[in-house]
């Protein structure tokens, strides 16, 4: 016997009442009048426990209507078996399943199987799965055809063995986008389901790292509900450990570290951590540790000094119970190396030369050690350092052997610098160009030459297009060569004098390209080398000649690396070690490195070497607070009331309304009720046959 | 009254509660004094009637109709002449109709009794050519008919005698001062009531009453129930004068209800014998031919003084039930 209202069997406990009442001395009521109570005292009221009960049969009926009456109420009826309503469709459920790194927090993958399996157990045949898992990105593990492909028996077997082959990833989580993309690939074929027969059946962690902010705006698609099962980890504290990048102007001179944040989320119990470098996981600390002090909810930052044994390349923290995140990767800063060439007749000591100004810009920098070396013409240039320098900067006349050298360094793909100091360099530029009708010509204005127009569109000039940079006013020229631009074809004008002469040309030749700066910088020609704008104007050179730009101090878990940033130029057979040391071929055509999907220490190798870079947890998994579900409501988020109410509330409602229809078939309560007013007239009229023995047994017959 | 004679009485009694259901008092008290004979007797007061006894000297406040001029002219002064009284037993009942008497376990009440008692004994000293009076009174005087013996007289007294109790208390101070100011003559003084309530200034008006050579006989009628307390199941008990309720339980009372009682009794009695006031308590279960036998008997040993005390004190205890 089923009922459909089984809370009123809470009634049931009512029973008590007439077993207490039975027990229990009742305080007379019966009123007896005498003629003077002078010589009477009140007695105590007493309402002492009877030691047995009495009149057991009145007991029992009284029990039994209490009992009937609260099963009638019950609403009870017998199971049986209505057949299915013709038409009858199940839902559609896109069961998503967080795979973030926080997922890999002690119990939560598992709870997640369990979760989905539980799901699983309470579906109807009709209804339809499909699984995604999402850290960065979704992954569509099982679609809805693959479903409905899968024999009927096997579907669920299928989704739960799919699921076993999963596994909390590296990656970050982006709750926002997965869920956008979930609704949307539900969109696409929900014209034919009814509206609320879709949802999205979330199973995260929910932490406040998830990312959401791309729902904000979002129309979701009517009827769709998104159901959460939030996973909640056994231990709510975590604390976490964070690269933080070094400023590219610290001081050189200063001991090279590394600085570390320690992040502990708020309601942790642990405040005391040690960082410091180790050799990996759970093989201790290499050196010293720092011990730092966290407060639940706060971060502190450390410096940690690199070791001098340049094999540590691995920080870890102690003290903390959830430990995926407590191991960060770092390298120690490399600066890039890079050569420009001098070709020239001036020394590098002559203050009045370009030499002397050119060696002085080019300082090193932590990320970047420029080596300027200069040669005067004539002199021998080995192979390997022209080949090992990014820039040449020519400012007298070469030969023309050293010419066809230089000319063949910039088909390769280098750049070279002229800065004309006189008409003889001419023939040079000629030649290197390979043009006939150049001519150049010395010019000494009147007073002097200013730039007058600048395209600032280009990369060499970009960094100053800000109007506060944008002022060339100040550099006056005192003299320069005059050539026609027209002349050299394919020649972009970068830079005019206020005259209207061209001031910077560039002439892109093969693969690379000539530059042409009509002026020197030297005080002799032109203020330039004085200006704040020189060294900023030689790095854009520098930089726009195709040199690697310097690495970030680490990358995230998922992210794309472009290979640019790693090689001077696109090599073949090109491969990048893995973390856990496989080797993956990177291809001619491939531009971007995508497989950062385990934190650790990339190598790129090409046939100029070894790069090597950083791939970490992103920090924002490491917030593994909890986050409210109101959160995702004021994003917009249809939300079911309670998680699983719409997983059950369609089997739910059938069942309700199944059980509801086979009571009112039944209608077992009203045999309940008759029931109950019989036993009732019985208690009442044993109840006063007892009344009236017992007030004529305790009649007074005094005297 | 002999021996012979009251266990002939004995056997002819009637139950009371036979007795109460008859309606009219008068009958009642007609069925219980059938069978006792009319006597006369011989008055020993002093009234004023046509055998002279003695001289008296004038004292202001007295009747100058009384004066002996015939004296006065010899000895010129003042006397007055005093007969004897040809009037009978002058009998003044004074009848408790307070709400205390309304109470009753037997199907009657305290009060029907009483005043059943009472017309009896007026009925019977009125056949014997007495004059009988009557006060009824509860915490004030209800009814007074002086004493006569006249035609009617009795059945005003019957009247008065039917109204129910209606009185909230017992005050025994009012009706003792008014027979002490109203009866002027020596007479016999039956006070009728249960007595239950405080007797502090009960022995100081009695005491006026006897200074007054008056002969009184206190009766106390008391309930059976009253008597024993034989409840059983505890109840709450509600005060008939008073409207005070308790919550009574008689198994644990009544040792306590039976000693204070009979500390009351007790105290009632020793006020009484002090004063050589006779005494009496009746169970409203007791036969009133015998509560008119033991009447007689009393008013015949009052009559041998030297005797008095010790039967009237055996008397008295074999009326108690």
């Amino acid at each position: 016997m089923s009922f459909l209202a089984p809370l009123f069997l809470l009634g049931v406990a009512a029973v008590g009442l007439p077993i207490v009442f039975h027990l229990i001395r009742r305080t007379t009521r019966e009123r007896k009048v005498f003629s003077s109570l002078m010589f009477l005292l009140p007695s105590p009221p007493r309402l002492t426990q009877r030691s047995r009960l009495e009149h057991l049969l009145l007991l029992l009926l009284r029990c039994a209507a209490i009992g009937l009456l609260t099963l009638g109420f019950a609403r009870p009826f017998l199971k049986q078996t209505l057949a299915p309503p013709p038409g009858a469709r199940g839902q559609r459920v896109l069961l998503l399943v967080d795979t973030s790194a926080s997922m890999r927090r002690a119990n939560l993958w598992s709870d997640a199987r369990s979760k989905v399996d539980s799901i699983l157990r309470t579906a109807s045949l009709e209804d339809q799965f499909a699984l995604f898992t999402f850290d960065r990105q979704i992954h569509p593990l099982l679609t809805f055809e693959q479903w409905s492909a899968a024999p009927v028996g096997e579907r669920a077997a299928l989704l739960a063995r799919k699921l076993r082959d999963a596994s909390p990833g590296w990656a970050s989580t982006e709750l926002g986008s997965a869920l956008i993309q979930a609704a949307e690939m539900l969109g696409e074929k929900n014209g034919k389901m009814p509206a609320g027969q879709e949802r999205i059946e979330l199973i995260t962690d929910l932490q406040e790292g998830s990312h959401l902010a791309q729902l904000q705006g979002y129309e979701w698609p009517k009827g769709l509900h998104v159901s959460t099962d939030v996973l909640t980890p056994r231990n709510n504290g975590n604390a976490s450990v964070q690269l933080v990048a070094d400023s590219e102007d610290a001081d050189l001179k200063t001991p090279a570290s590394v600085r570390v944040r320690v992040s502990n989320v708020a309601g942790d119990k642990r405040e005391q951590f040690k960082v410091g470098w180790t050799r990996g996981a759970g093989e201790g600390f290499a050196v010293k540790p720092v011990e730092m002090y966290v407060p639940a909810g706060q971060s502190r930052i450390a410096a940690l000094p690199v070791p001098p044994d340049n094999s540590l390349n691995r920080i870890i923290l102690e003290g903390d119970d959830e430990d995926f995140d407590n191991l960060v990767f770092a390298i120690p800063p490399e600066p890039l190396r890079l050569h420009v060439l001098y070709l020239g007749s001036d020394l590098e000591t002559d203050p009045k030369g370009a030499f002397y100004f050119l060696s002085r810009a080019l300082q090193q920098t932590r990320h970047e050690a420029v080596h300027v070396s200069g040669h005067r013409p004539g002199e021998r240039i080995a192979p390997a350092e022209q080949q090992d320098a990014c820039l040449f900067v020519v400012t007298a006349a070469l030969s023309p052997e050293e010419v066809v050298t230089l000319r063949a360094q910039v088909l390769a793909g280098k750049t070279v610098l002229v800065v004309p100091n006189s008409v003889e360099v001419q023939p040079t530029l000629n030649a290197l160009l390979q043009l006939e009708g150049l001519k150049l010509e010395q010019v000494r204005p009147q007073n002097y030459a200013m730039l007058g127009e600048i395209d600032f569109q280009h990369p060499i000039f970009a960094s100053f297009a800000d109007p506060r940079f944008s002022d060339f006013t100040k550099i006056h020229f005192w003299q320069y060569v005059r050539l026609d631009s027209a002349a050299i074809p394919r020649a972009r004008v970068l830079a005019k004098f206020d005259n209207g002469d061209p001031a910077l040309l560039e002439v892109p030749t093969g693969a690379g390209r000539v530059l042409i700066l009509t002026s020197g910088w030297q005080p002799q020609s032109s203020q330039l080398a004085l200006s704040s704008k020189f060294v900023p104007l030689l790095y854009s050179i520098l930089e726009s000649s195709g040199i690697p730009s310097p690495l970030p101090a680490q990358y995230r878990v998922g992210d794309v690396v472009p290979l640019a940033s790693l090689a001077l130029a696109a090599q073949p057979n090109m491969t990048v070690k893995l973390p856990d040391d496989s080797q993956r071929p990177m291809g001619s055509g491939d531009t971007n490195f995508s497989q950062t999907d385990l934190p650790g220490i990339y190598t790129l190798t090409t046939s100029q070497g070894t790069r090597k870079f950083v791939v970490n947890l992103d920090a924002s998994e490491s917030r593994t607070a909890p986050l409210a579900l109101d959160e995702l409501e004021r994003l917009g988020v249809p939300l079911a009331r309670t998680a699983g109410e719409v997983r059950g509330s369609e089997t739910e409602r059938k069942a309700r309304l199944q059980n509801s229809e086979l009571e009112n078939r039944q209608k077992l309560w009203r045999w309940f009720i008759v029931g109950t007013l019989l036993v009732l007239l019985s208690e009442t009229w044993l109840a006063g046959r007892a009344a009236r023995r017992a007030v004529q047994v305790l009649q007074p017959a005094p005297g | 009254m002999t021996g012979s004679n009251l266990s002939g009485l004995k056997s002819s009694l009637i139950d009371p509660k036979t007795l109460m259901s008859i309606r009219n008092l008068e009958l009642r008290a007609r069925v219980v004094v059938e069978g006792f004979w009319n006597g006369i007797h011989r008055s020993p007061y002093h009234g004023f009637s046509a055998e002279f006894t003695e001289y008296r000297q004038y004292t202001p406040d007295d009747d100058p109709r009384y004066l002996d001029w015939k004296v006065f002219a010899r000895s010129d002064r003042f006397f007055v002449k005093k007969f004897e009284d040809e009037t009978n037993l002058r009998c003044y009942l004074l009848s408790d109709q307070s709400r205390s008497m309304s109470y009753g376990s037997l199907g009657y009440t305290k009060a029907q009794y009483a005043s059943t008692l009472a017309a009896t004994l007026a009925y019977f000293l009125y056949l014997q050519g007495d004059a009988v009076g009557l006060l009824t009174f509860d915490e004030q005087i209800r009814e007074y008919l002086p004493a006569r013996h006249r035609t009617g007289h009795l059945r005003h007294l019957m009247l008065a005698l039917e109204k129910p109790a209606s009185g909230q208390a017992t005050d025994l101070e009012a009706p003792l001062k008014h027979i002490v100011q109203a009866v002027r003559k020596r007479g016999l003084i039956v006070l009728l009531s249960d007595f239950l309530s405080p007797l502090e200034r009960f022995e100081q008006n009695l005491s006026a009453l006897a200074a007054c050579r008056h002969e009184v006989l206190v009766v106390q009628v008391l309930d059976p129930a009253e008597l024993t307390f034989e409840f059983k199941q505890p109840a709450m008990f509600q005060d008939v004068e008073s409207g005070r309720i308790f919550f009574i339980d008689p198994g644990a009372a009544r040792k306590e209800y039976l000693r204070k009682l009979e500390a009351h009794q007790a105290s009632l009695r020793a006020s009484c014998l002090r004063l050589g006031v006779s005494w009496q308590t009746l169970s409203t279960a007791r036969p009133l031919e015998l509560v008119l036998f033991d009447f007689l008997r009393q008013r015949m040993q009052r009559r041998n003084p030297v005797q008095r005390f010790s039967r009237q004190h055996r008397a008295q205890t074999a009326a108690v039930v």
